[in-house]
Order: structure tokens, then sequence, then C-alpha cells
């Protein structure tokens, strides 16, 4: 079926929230029907939200052809490049690259696209004719939208009039024999330009400074500082403090922001999209989880989802709307990162149980919009006087606080007449208008406060004097006396439980002020949890909407109930009334929902017990396992040990990025373990420094472990790498990749199952820059002999008693490794063996034609090419090693670094900066880590960690490191750990492809053999097929020089036109250049030649890039190998036009998309791209990969081309001719 | 039909009803049975054979919600199983929390 | 906490009604014997006293029961098998100490669980002679392989 659309761009004023913010330069897509209804609209509503003003929403049905008439209405040229979509990049791209003609509308000009919507899914759109990051650019000022690609046979209505729906962010989707569903699309965007009603930027009423930067859902926010004012000038209850009632309908009314509206047990769908433009988001969503990969059920089970800027998922509540336990009222959805949070990105989910027809109102006299029944599924009962339905029944007072829930508290009151009639009929403590247990399952019972106590971080007394914690009331005197280390608080619990929660507050009154923050009246908490079954009226922890406050004073007790139906994961649990103001403090923990019939024991002394972050777990029928917790942190508000505050903020009570890290309330900053020779690479090592008072997981030789990995606190991404194992990344299924690496945002969860095949330690780290410098890491210690303080496992072998002393500190460098004595885990005696001789010296790089280069670039090479990038003949390019499954590799490295060529001698970088700098002499060892691959840690990790032997070399000596390639991993990444701070930024880093069994590997050009390279054809000898493979390296962090040797300082240097002054601040994890394989074409370069935005991508107008350029015919198979092994904290999307890939490549029922979401360092992923070369209808051109992060990759050289030739090329022989 | 094509039908029904007989020679006996469909796991009293499917009485599957009834199960779709008899390695006893 | 199942009752006493089957008691004292040195010979004798139709051959089974005493690696058909949640592919590595017409058992036996490798489950396992994939004789369960 063909499908027409005619879109509009217009500029346009969005008004953002009811209280007159608005951005004055919006820019958006409009259908062309509702073009001058929007406008009159706005003119007629210049400081209120228009219901119009929204992202553009369209949809299709999976096998349509979708033609869209583009009309520009904006004062430059800019079109809508389609994601996921089939389409003539020649003529639909909606971009104008390298050789492509323009698919672009100049101004007042309009173009045809035409897009084949070949599956389901979410088809983002945005511009690429003006990628400008500050406010002169498209997407960052709201130009984005999506097109809806529903199944086939699909048509939609309004949920509120019932009628046909042209467009919309909210419709009923129906079909023939599928159930109905609501399906709502929930646009994050960020750092979009936004002034008050005097036209200035926003103040932050709390700080008496600027706001934070917009962070919205749907062009609207809500932050706290204006529904603050209302508190301050009394219009509404004044005795509150601000955050505890930043979500309270009952005092303000209900928000600007989306409100998700539906009745228990709807089916329904949230597409999730990222419009624009630097953060990654993690979308949480109360009371619900959903599969990971929804086309799948062997996927993991989630309730917070990280999304990078450009990325979309679809988010299906299991069990509808309610989830399992049928709940009804508000379930907030919002953004965790909490500056975030408190700057307004936020919405509800309304769940009614009462039918709403229009008549009825909310408590405070608005009008309840009429919602649709969704046609198949039963009408719900009309709202009575006896039982007027959510949110009537609650006795709130409007403008003043929630009321707090019947039952609940102890001592707290009874139910209204109201509040009974609506209630279950077994309501007790906690589960009053839902039966959240579902039945009368096991009961598990915990006694938990929280309190406030000092708490010392490290071992030269980093502090905070304010540290606020979870305790189980039982060990409450211990952890107060110092009896017991405070760590976060962990519950073990079996699967199939029904756990009662009594909750004490017994936090002061106040958080006192200080460098970092303002005073503030935290005299309410609660306990918000996540992933488990709950009434979310009573027992969410939190007050959002029209629900209750949750939530208790001090000295008082609540009582919560929640049902852990099914298994598998840690549940994370904080506070929810003044999370923005102490969760940093430590306000955080988890549970975790282990399978049915398990008995959690210490593992040191083997009591049986039922909490801890290090525990060992039997089970009757399944193996027996090591469970560790890893919590990490940041906006870590410490003072050193003489008062000292840590990276204060400019203000107090600012957001920007205070602080520093920890992981379980514990750091181990490098810069305290320089031992006597001052060489960074012992920073890791016991035997020099001791070991480090960050968890240490402790197991024997072949134990599973499970470890449980969040964030306990507070904003950023981090980067969870562990050095030497590796774990399936969808549990549930045994077809599921391989990864060593996770990226995480706060508050989401993931369980790591694995087995440890060998003893030694192994490295476990958040290892971006800036995190591990400051002492994220730790290790997992396995032993190969018995040891007084670790149970074994009851169904494994019983290891052999100790014979020989356990190692000690020594203050010495370790003895040099030697990997040929023995041999990886799983290898086979007889597997090839394959050899490449390595070594890492300084040289430049030059990173573009223009002469941006890095004169102080550290290299690895293979031996034989070491001369010629030293006299200049080839322009150095990551090191790319290869080597067969099965194979046995053997890498020998050497070291050539001298000392006089480092550029900052005592280890402080001015540029790219990192939190804390201290003195930290760059390094003259090396060596070469690797992930994923089979090795012995203890000889072949490229790490000197812990009591293992040293791995590194320094100069004059060699390694020959052992790795077996023992299943298809694809993309591994490589780096240095010699010397983190000093060399990886530099350029110490690579990649190491697994490739099938009987591959060899030959040039595209020559179709010669090759032994490394970034582009290569594969040929099988087996299956006589062929396949080209394009590595790509994604890195930041880089430190640049222009051709003047003037030093360039990105991202703002690189920013077109130019920097916006009001615009300065930039996180020290921005900061750096960036690109792909040592190359950058930064477009400030291209635009000073040729001012014109429209032509920046184009090859026809500035030739190719300075980043690969990867060639192919149509058809070709071809397979990406991505990776990042360095090394900032930013994390950023992977896009590559016109094609698509598995989400997970050994899954064939996985989802396909065009985009890799959040990629931080250690990162290494496969795509094989379906169709191959041209995507799915083999079309030519040249397609355009490249970040997804407006602010600030693109524009800073973070894109490339694929080129897809249409005729054969004398230079490119094809695959088929061999 | 050649008979060598006879044959291979005879085995596999051979192998079917053996199968069957086996079972009908554990009724009475508890039983632990793994399976590729939902809920995946079983533990229980064989009380009959009806056709080519057992009728066990569950005492323990994943879901406390589907314990303690009668599940028939067909015999084609049982992968691994176990028949505890006297004297011989006893199915773990599994109990959720008091 | 379990509850008393009314119906469970009624239907055990219908079964002890019914009385047992008379070879029953006969092939429990047969099969108390499960160590390695059974006596092939009888097995082989039994297997065809007990087989019905005599012009069957089956020489598969016949194979398997050579093999009665040595470690096998022995794969089933579905993709993966799911105990509480721990998810693994079927692949089953044991000496064989029984082999029927229609099953053949292992024990002590070792699942290759991703996670735990070596995991020796608590009781022997039985498998149906249709749900066998494929299998490798003589193998050893200490090798270490991979798996993805």
């Amino acid at each position: 079926m063909i499908r027409r659309y005619h879109v509009v761009a217009i500029p346009i004023r969005i008004v953002v929230n009811n209280f007159g913010d608005h951005n004055p330069d919006g820019r958006m897509y409009v259908l062309k029907e509702n073009e001058s209804k929007v406008k009159e609209l706005v003119r007629k509503n210049p400081v209120t939200p228009v219901e119009l003003v929204q992202p553009l929403t369209i949809r299709a049905n999976a096998g349509d052809i979708v033609e869209i008439l583009f009309e520009n209405q904006l004062p430059f040229a800019a079109g809508m490049h389609f994601q996921e979509a089939d389409y003539n990049v020649l003529t639909s791209d909606g971009a104008n690259v390298g050789l492509n003609p323009s698919s672009l509308a100049d101004c007042g000009e309009t173009i045809l696209y035409q897009i084949n919507t070949t599956n389901e899914g979410i088809y983002f759109f945005t511009d690429l004719g003006n990628v400008s990051s500050t406010e002169e650019g498209s997407n960052i000022q709201g130009l984005f939208g999506a097109l809806l690609v529903e199944r086939r046979g699909s048509w939609w209505t309004d949920p509120e009039t019932g009628e046909a729906l042209n467009s919309g962010v909210f419709a009923d989707i129906h079909h023939p024999f599928l159930p109905s569903f609501r399906e709502y699309a929930w646009f994050f965007n960020d750092e979009m330009e936004v002034d008050d009603l005097t036209g200035n930027r926003p103040i932050n009423s709390h700080t008496n400074q600027e706001a934070e930067s917009f962070h919205g859902v749907n062009y609207r926010y809500e932050p706290l500082h204006n529904r603050l004012r209302l508190v301050r000038e009394g219009v509404v209850s004044p005795e509150v403090e601000g955050e505890e009632v930043h979500h309270d309908s009952w005092v303000f009314g209900d928000p600007a922001t989306p409100i998700l509206r539906g009745y228990k047990g709807d089916p329904a769908v949230i597409r999730l999209i990222h419009g624009a433009s630097k953060e990654t988001h993690v979308f949480h969503y109360h009371v619900h989880q959903w599969p990971r990969d929804p086309n799948t059920l062997n996927s993991e089970i989630l309730d917070a989802q990280a999304i990078s800027p450009q990325s979309h998922y679809n988010i299906i509540p299991l069990y509808g709307l309610g989830s399992l336990q049928g709940a009804i009222g508000d379930a907030i959805i919002h953004c965790h990162l909490y500056p975030h949070f408190e700057v307004g990105m936020w919405g509800i989910n309304r769940i009614f149980d009462t039918l709403q027809d229009g008549s009825q109102c909310y408590p405070n006299g608005i009008p309840i919009a009429p919602l649709q029944p969704l046609p198949d599924r039963p009408v719900p009962p009309s709202p009575t006087i006896e039982r007027p339905g959510f949110p009537n029944f609650i006795p709130g007072k409007v403008g003043c606080k929630a009321p707090r829930p019947p039952l609940g508290i102890v001592g707290g009151r009874e139910m209204t007449e109201l509040e009974r009639n609506a209630a279950v009929p077994n309501a007790r403590p906690g589960a009053v208008f839902v039966d959240s247990c579902l039945g009368n399952p096991v009961v598990v019972e915990f006694d938990v406060s929280m309190i406030e106590l000092p708490i010392v971080y490290n071992k030269q007394g980093w502090n905070d004097p304010k540290g606020r914690i979870y305790v189980l009331d039982k060990d409450l005197d211990d952890v107060l006396s110092g009896k017991k280390e405070p760590e976060p608080l962990v519950l073990h619990i079996p699967a199939g439980s029904c756990i009662r929660m009594n909750f004490t507050n017994r936090l002061p009154h106040v958080l006192d002020g200080d460098a970092f923050q303002l005073v503030t009246r935290t005299y309410e908490t609660g306990f918000h949890i996540h992933f488990v079954k709950f009434d979310v009226l009573v027992a969410d922890g939190a007050s959002v909407g029209w629900n209750y406050d949750s939530s208790v004073l001090p000295g008082e007790t609540i009582r919560y109930e929640w049902f852990a139906d099914t298994e598998l994961k840690a549940f994370f649990f904080h506070d929810h009334l003044f999370p923005v103001s102490h969760q940093q403090h430590g306000v955080f923990g988890a549970g975790i929902i282990q399978p049915r019939f398990s008995q959690f024991f210490e593992s040191r002394t083997g009591e049986e017990t039922d909490h801890g972050t290090q525990v060992t777990v039997r089970n009757p029928i399944i193996p027996n396992y090591r469970d560790l917790s890893l919590f990490i942190q940041d906006f870590a508000l410490l003072f050193d040990k003489d008062g000292k505050p840590l990276q204060p903020p400019d203000f107090p009570g600012s957001l920007a990025d205070p602080g520093v890290f920890a992981v379980n309330y514990k750091n181990e900053p490098l810069q305290f373990r320089l031992g006597e020779d001052c060489d960074p690479a012992y920073s890791f090592s016991s035997f020099v420094n001791g070991d480090p008072v960050t968890p240490i997981l402790r197991a024997y030789e072949g134990d599973p472990i499970r470890i449980r990995l969040l964030q306990g606190a507070q904003e950023e991404s981090h980067s969870f790498n562990i050095h030497g194992l590796k774990w399936p990344r969808e549990r549930p299924s045994n077809d599921t990749v391989l990864q060593s690496q996770q990226h995480i945002g706060i508050s989401e969860s993931f369980t790591f199952e694995m087995e440890i095949p060998r003893a030694g330690d192994y490295l476990w780290a958040f290892e971006t820059e800036e995190d591990i410098w400051n002492g994220t890491w730790g290790l997992i210690r396995t032993f190969d002999l018995e040891v007084e303080d670790l149970i074994p496992l009851l169904d494994r072998p019983l290891p052999p008693p100790r014979t020989e002393p356990l190692p000690i500190v020594t203050g010495k460098p370790p003895a040099l490794a030697d990997p040929q004595s023995t041999l990886p885990p799983e290898v086979a005696h007889n597997a090839p063996i394959r050899r490449y001789r390595v070594v890492a010296f300084q040289t430049p790089i030059i990173y573009n034609s223009y002469g941006d280069h890095d004169p102080f670039g550290i290299v690895f090479a293979l031996e034989e090419d070491v001369e010629d990038i030293l006299s200049g003949k080839k322009n150095p390019e990551p090191l790319v090693l290869r080597g067969n499954v099965g194979d046995l590799v053997e890498v020998t490295l050497t070291s050539r670094l001298k000392f006089e060529l480092f550029p900052f001698q005592d280890g402080i970088h001015p540029y790219p900066p990192v939190k804390e700098q201290a003195f930290y002499p760059p390094s003259l060892r090396i060596s070469l880590h690797v992930n994923l691959l089979d090795y012995d840690v203890t000889t072949s990790s490229g790490d000197t960690v812990g009591f293992n032997p040293d791995q590194t070399v320094g100069l004059g000596e060699e390694i020959t490191y052992r790795w077996h390639v023992s299943a298809n991993v694809g993309t591994c990444a490589m780096w240095d750990v010699a010397d983190l701070r000093n060399h990886r930024s530099f350029g110490t880093f690579g990649a190491f492809i697994a490739e099938p069994r009987f591959s060899t590997y030959h040039d595209p050009y020559t179709l010669e053999s090759v032994k490394a390279g970034a582009n290569v054809i594969i040929r099988n000898q087996f299956f006589q097929a062929a396949f080209r493979e394009f590595v790509l390296i994604m890195h930041d962090g880089v430190r640049l020089v222009d051709k003047q040797g003037q030093l360039i300082v990105d991202p703002l240097a690189g920013t077109i036109p130019e920097a916006d002054p009001e615009d300065l601040e930039v996180d020290t994890y921005d900061f750096g250049s960036r690109g792909f394989n040592y190359r950058s074409e930064r477009l400030i370069n291209r635009f000073r030649e040729h001012p014109v935005l429209r032509d920046l991508f184009s090859s026809k107008v500035f030739g190719d890039p300075a980043t690969p350029v990867f060639e192919a015919y149509p058809g070709d198979p071809i397979f990406i190998r991505l990776t990042n092994p360095s090394e900032r904290r930013r994390s950023h999307t992977f896009h590559l036009h016109g094609h698509k890939w598995k989400f997970d490549p050994r899954e064939l029922d996985s989802n396909s998309q065009s985009f890799i979401g959040h990629i931080v360092a250690g990162d290494a992923q496969d795509l094989l791209i379906i169709g191959g070369a041209g995507g799915r209808f083999n079309f030519p051109g040249d397609y355009m990969y490249r970040s997804g992060n407006i602010r600030w990759d693109i524009e800073q050289g973070m894109w490339g081309i694929l080129r897809v030739h249409d005729q054969i090329q004398q230079h490119l022989p094809p695959l088929s001719n061999e | 039909m050649s008979s060598y094509y006879g044959n291979y039908d005879a085995v596999n029904t051979m192998h079917d009803e053996e199968l069957l007989k086996h079972f009908q020679n554990g009724i009475g006996c508890r039983v632990f049975i793994l399976s590729p469909s939902f809920p995946f796991m079983f533990i229980g009293e064989i009380l009959s054979i009806v056709e080519d499917a057992l009728e066990i009485f569950v005492e323990t599957t994943h879901f406390a919600q589907l314990e303690n009834r009668t599940w028939v199960m067909h015999i084609d779709n049982i992968e691994v199983f176990y028949i505890e008899r006297p004297g011989e390695p006893r199915i773990p006893e599994l109990n959720d929390l008091q | 906490m379990l509850k008393p199942n009314e119906s469970k009752e009624e239907t055990k006493l219908k079964r002890d009604e019914e009385g047992k089957d008379d070879n029953k008691e006969e092939r429990k004292k047969e099969k108390k014997d499960e160590r390695i040195d059974h006596d092939i010979d009888k097995v082989i004798q039994e297997s065809i006293e007990t087989n019905q139709d005599k012009d069957i051959k089956d020489d598969f089974f016949r194979g398997l029961v050579g093999l009665i005493g040595e470690e096998i690696l022995i794969v089933t058909e579905s993709a993966q098998l799911n105990l509480l949640g721990q998810t693994f592919r079927p692949i089953f590595i044991g000496p064989v100490v029984e082999v029927e017409r229609g099953h053949l058992t292992i024990f002590p036996v070792t699942i290759k669980i991703l996670n735990a490798p070596f995991y020796q489950f608590p009781t022997p396992l039985s498998i149906p002679l249709e749900k066998i994939a494929h299998f490798t004789p003589n193998f050893d369960s200490d090798t270490r392989f991979p798996l993805v």
C-alpha cells in the first residue's frame, strides 16, 4: 500500500510548560494540513503549551511504501533522514553525503522521499542539512519526529474520540485478529534552547543561579524550580520543602509533561525515542517491566533502559498496564538521571479503574478527558458515588501535600469509607487497593531503617560526613558503633516470595549545608523499589500525581508489601522523596530475587544469612554460586582528611557534576598507588601497593559466579569491564553474544553469570578515564588451594589443602610473567599457532588533511611496519589483529617508549582534563590487554593486577602473550593497561577480530594475504564464500593541535558556526577530539573553507573525508566490526544510513535496528548487515556512518562513508572474482 | 515398503512403547522431568499412563501457582527424566522458606 | 507452605485399589543394582525375552548396551532446557549405567551449563532414546571445551 504524507518543516515558538518557559527558535515538522492551524494556535497562546506542538508522529504499516512530500520553510536547507527504513540513498537519504546528489530541500523548496517500511518499528527521522550543535541548529531545536510502523493490517484511532488519526503522539492501534493496544510516543530531548517568560535563561529559584539546561519529553518539561516558586509565594502549601512534592498533583495539579492514560490491563507500547542531542538518559517506568528485546522471550527483563541520542526502543510492559498484579493509579515515568529528573524530564502513566467518558473531574476540578476503552477489552465499570474510581476515592486536599496511605504507617489511620469500597477484600498494610502477592505465597519479612553516619571511603581518609544508608534494624548497633563496615544493603530473597518491608526513618530532619549543598529539610523518606510487584498507590515509596505520599517522618515506620513473582534480577531501591539531595550520600541498595529454593551463606564463615554484598548461594538442583553486588556511584560528595571538599561545584546546590566516584562506598584512586618507583604500570599490583579497599570477590577455581551490576547514584554513564572473563548478554538465551563490558546508567540493573576457569586475580573496573583514575576498580580473587576464610561450594570438588603461603605485599614489582609456561584454559592440545610481533612506540598521527594532528601519538604496530611509520611513509592506523576460532595466538610485545617524548612528564594533563589530577609520571612500560578471548589471566591478560605476575614490558624486555580464540566472538577491544592516564588517549589501543575457522584474510585491493588491517576480505576455505570486513574503532579524549601547532580545544573549537558564549560549560568527559581509526573529519575545517551547512558532508565539494571510506559492491556480504577502546565517559550512538543488523547477531529472532546505543570504553560489537552492501534492496550510493550525538560528535569529526559502487571499479576487485 | 524402512518405523515405535512401559512400571514413584516447554520442570508422582501421555501429580514446578495439581504430559515432550525408586538416589527436597 | 490436597489422596487410593503390575516387583529387584559392573549379557538376554516382537532388529539399542560403563557425551534435541531459570544447552556427560529399549540412564551426570560446565546433577538422568540428537562414546567428563 502507498501511504502519502505532506510534511512541512517550520520555525515555531515552542512553549514547554504552563509557566511560560519556551523556545523562541523552535523548529518542528508538522503535517501540511495542520500547518496553519498550529501557527494560529501558537499565535493565540504565546505562553501556554499547544497540544499540536509536539514531535511529529505519523504511522504506516509494515510492507507499505510511504511517500513523503517534504516542504522546507526554514531559513536553511533541510531534509528528513529516516532510520530503519529501506530506501534509495541517492534520492531519499535526507542528506547530502559523499558523491550522492543532495536529497535535502533548499529554503522554500520541496522534495519527494520514498521509503519502504519493510519491518515494524520506530523509524526515527531528523534533519542532516544543519548539524550545528548551537542554537542555530535544527535537530537540537526540536526538528525530529518518528514514523511508527505497525503490523500489516493495522489502523489507528484517537484515544479520546475514537476517530481516525493522521498524526499525534498517542494513538490506539487496532488489528483484525491481534489485540488492540495503546501506543504512546515518548521523545526525550535535551539541550534545546529555552527562555523563561522574561525572555532570559531560566533561573533556579532554589540556588538563584542559572537553571540546568532543558531536558524534556515531547517538547515539555516540568522542573522543580518553577513549582517551587508557588511554594515560596505561599500559593500552595508553604510548609513543604520542595523536592518531595515535585510530582505531587494534589499540590500543583497535573504537569505539562505527557500523561499516558489507559485502563487497567490495557496492552500498551511506549515508543521510546531519543530525539536529541547530547546526553544518555535512563528511561524508568514505575511498576512495570518489559523484555529488552520484545521479539524474543529469551531476553532479559528490564525496568530501566539507557538510551543515547538518536536511539529508540519499544517498551512493551509485560501483562499490560498495571502489570501482573493489576495496579491502578499514577505510575511515574522519567529519566532517572537526577539532575534531569529535577529539571523536569518526567511524565505519568495514569491507569484508571473506572470508565472515563468526560463527565468526571480530577479533585482540583479539571475535567478528565474521555478515554475510549479498547474495543476488544471489557469496558471498565462506570464511576458511582460509592466507587468513584481513581483518583476520587483518595482523601486529599487540593493545594496541600498528598495524604499518607491508610493502614501502612504504624500508628497511622484506618480506611475511609470510600477507600474501603475501593480496596481489595483482604486489604492489609502496604497492599490496600491491589492484592500484590496474588494469594498467599511464602512471606519474607525485613526491618530496615535509614540512618545518617560518617563514612570513610579510602585509606587516605576521603570521607562523607553525612553518609546516609539503609541498614537492617538488627545491624544498627554494629554499624553505628563501627563494628561493621557500612556497605550498600543487599537483601537476598528466593523467587516466589511475598516480601513485607517494615521501614523506619531514623534520619535527622535536616541535611546540613556545605560547599556542595544548600541546607535541605529532608523530613520524610520512603522506600521506592524497582522490578517487584506492588500497589503503586500505597507502596511506591514516592509521592506522584494523585497517589498517596507513601513515605514517613523521622521516627515513624511504614509497611510495604511486594511480590517477587519470578527471579533473576537485583531490584534497585532508593528514596523517591529527596533523592537529588541525598541519594549520592549512599541512599541506595538492592534486593536480589534469587532462584526458588535457594539458601544464602556468608562466604567467610558459612553462617546462614539474608543480606550482604557478597554471599554464597546454595540450591538443591542448580549449581551453587558466589554472588557479588557492585554499586557504582558518582557525585560522591567527599572531603579529604583535612576537611577540604573534593571537586566542589561552582556554587552549593549546583548539579553540574560535583564530587568524585566510588564503588560500594569505597574507592582506590590511582594517584595513591605509584609505589617507590612511581611507575603507573604497577598501579593495580598488590605486591607493590597492597590490595585495594574496594570490593574483592573471593572464589575458588571453577566456581560459578553471578555479578549484580547496579548504579547507586547519581547521573553519569559508566563502563563496567572485567579483564579475563566474559558472560552471555541475554541470560535466558544460550544463543546470545558474549560480552566483557557493559554500559550502565543510574537505576539500571544487570546480572552477569559466568564461571572462573583458572585461579588468579581478575581486574574489574569502571574503566573510562576519569572513573578508574578516581578509584572505581577492584578484584576477583580466585584461589586454587584452600583458604581459611572462604567456604567451598558444596556441589564442586573441594579445593586441595593449602601447601604454600598466600602472597604478601613486598613493595617491589612482581617478576615478569611467563606465558609460555601455561596454556589458556579451553585450548585444544593441537591448536594451530598464529604469531604476531608487536611494537609500541611514539610517533605523530595525522588526523585529517587540514593538518590536525597529534604530535605525541603512541601506537601499536607490527614490527615489520615500524620503519614505514617512523619515516612518514605510512600514516599510523590502530592495530587490528585477527585469529580463527581454535587458534592459539601468540603476540610478542616490546616497548620503544621514550620519556622525553611525553608531553606532560608529571602526568598532569591540562587538556583533556580529568578530576583530581595529581602527579603520575608516564610509564615506559607497555602492555596489551584484549577482551573476550580465552587466556590464563596470570600470564596473558595484558595487565599487572593483584598478586599476578607482571605482564607489562619495559625497555629491552619482551613478553609473548598466549590468547586462544575459543569462540566466534568477533570484535574484541585491545588496549594498553600499563598507563591508562598517559598512554590511552594518545592511541595505545586497537582491535582483535575472531574469525570463523578456516578463514583467510586478504587485502581488498590486491587480494593478497594480509596480516593486519581495518579493511579486509575474509574468505572461508570451507564455505567457498567471502565477505568484506570493515573495522571501525571509535575513540575520544584525543588531544590535537592544528597545522600551526596550536592546541585544538574540542568540542567548543569545533562548534559551527562558533561556540555560544552563554553555553561554555563543558563536562570533563566531553573534552577532547574524537573520531574513527585515528582520523577525524572535523566539520569546522570544511566550514571555514566553504561556509555552507548543507554541503559539509559532500565529497563533491571537499573530497572524501579523512575517516575511513569503505568500499563495496551492491549485495556484497559485509560485516562491520565496531569497538570503542578509549576512553571518556560520554557515551556515543553509532548509526549507519540505509542499513540494518540484528540486535543480537547470534539470535535469529532478535530485533533488527540501524544503530548501536550507549557505546563507551571496552564495547565491542558485530554488525552483520542484512542484505549486504546497499541494504535489503542493494541500492548503490554513499552511506554515511556516524555518531548519533549532535552535541558534540558529528561536527567534531565522528563520521565517515560506506561507498557502494554501482559499477565495477578498476581498483576494487569484486568479491566473486577470485 | 522395503523391510529396511519397515524396521525403522518399527524401531521408533518400539522405543516409544518401551518408554511408556518404563513409566508404567514407575506408577506410584516420584519423578523429575525436564521439558523444553513452559514451565520446563516438573517434580511429582506418576499416577497413570493415558495412551501416549503421563498423568502426574505435580508437587513442584517453577511457580507455586502451577503446583499441587494433576498435569497430563505428552511423552514426546519429555526431554530428560529420573524416576526415583527405593534404595536409589533421592530427588532433592525443594522447600520455599517458611 | 503446601496445602493438603484432597484430590491427590483420592487419586492415590484409586491407584492402590487397582493393584500393581506383577512385573513391577521383578523389575525393581533387577534394577536395584546400578553399579558399573552390571552383567551385560543378562541385560541383553532380558531385553530379548521381554521384547514382544523378536523380529525387530535394534542395533542402535544393542550398540548402546555395549556402552554400559563407558562415559559418553550425549546431546538431546531441544535448543535449551531450563532449571529454575538457569538455562543450558542439553549437553550431558557421564557413564551409562542403564540401557533399556526406551531410554538410557547416566550417573553421575555432568551438565555443561555455560557458567558451570562441570556441574554434577544430584540424581541420575534418564534420556528417552527418541530424544537423542547425537552422542559420542569414550568422552572424558573433565574435558574443557567451548560451549558457545
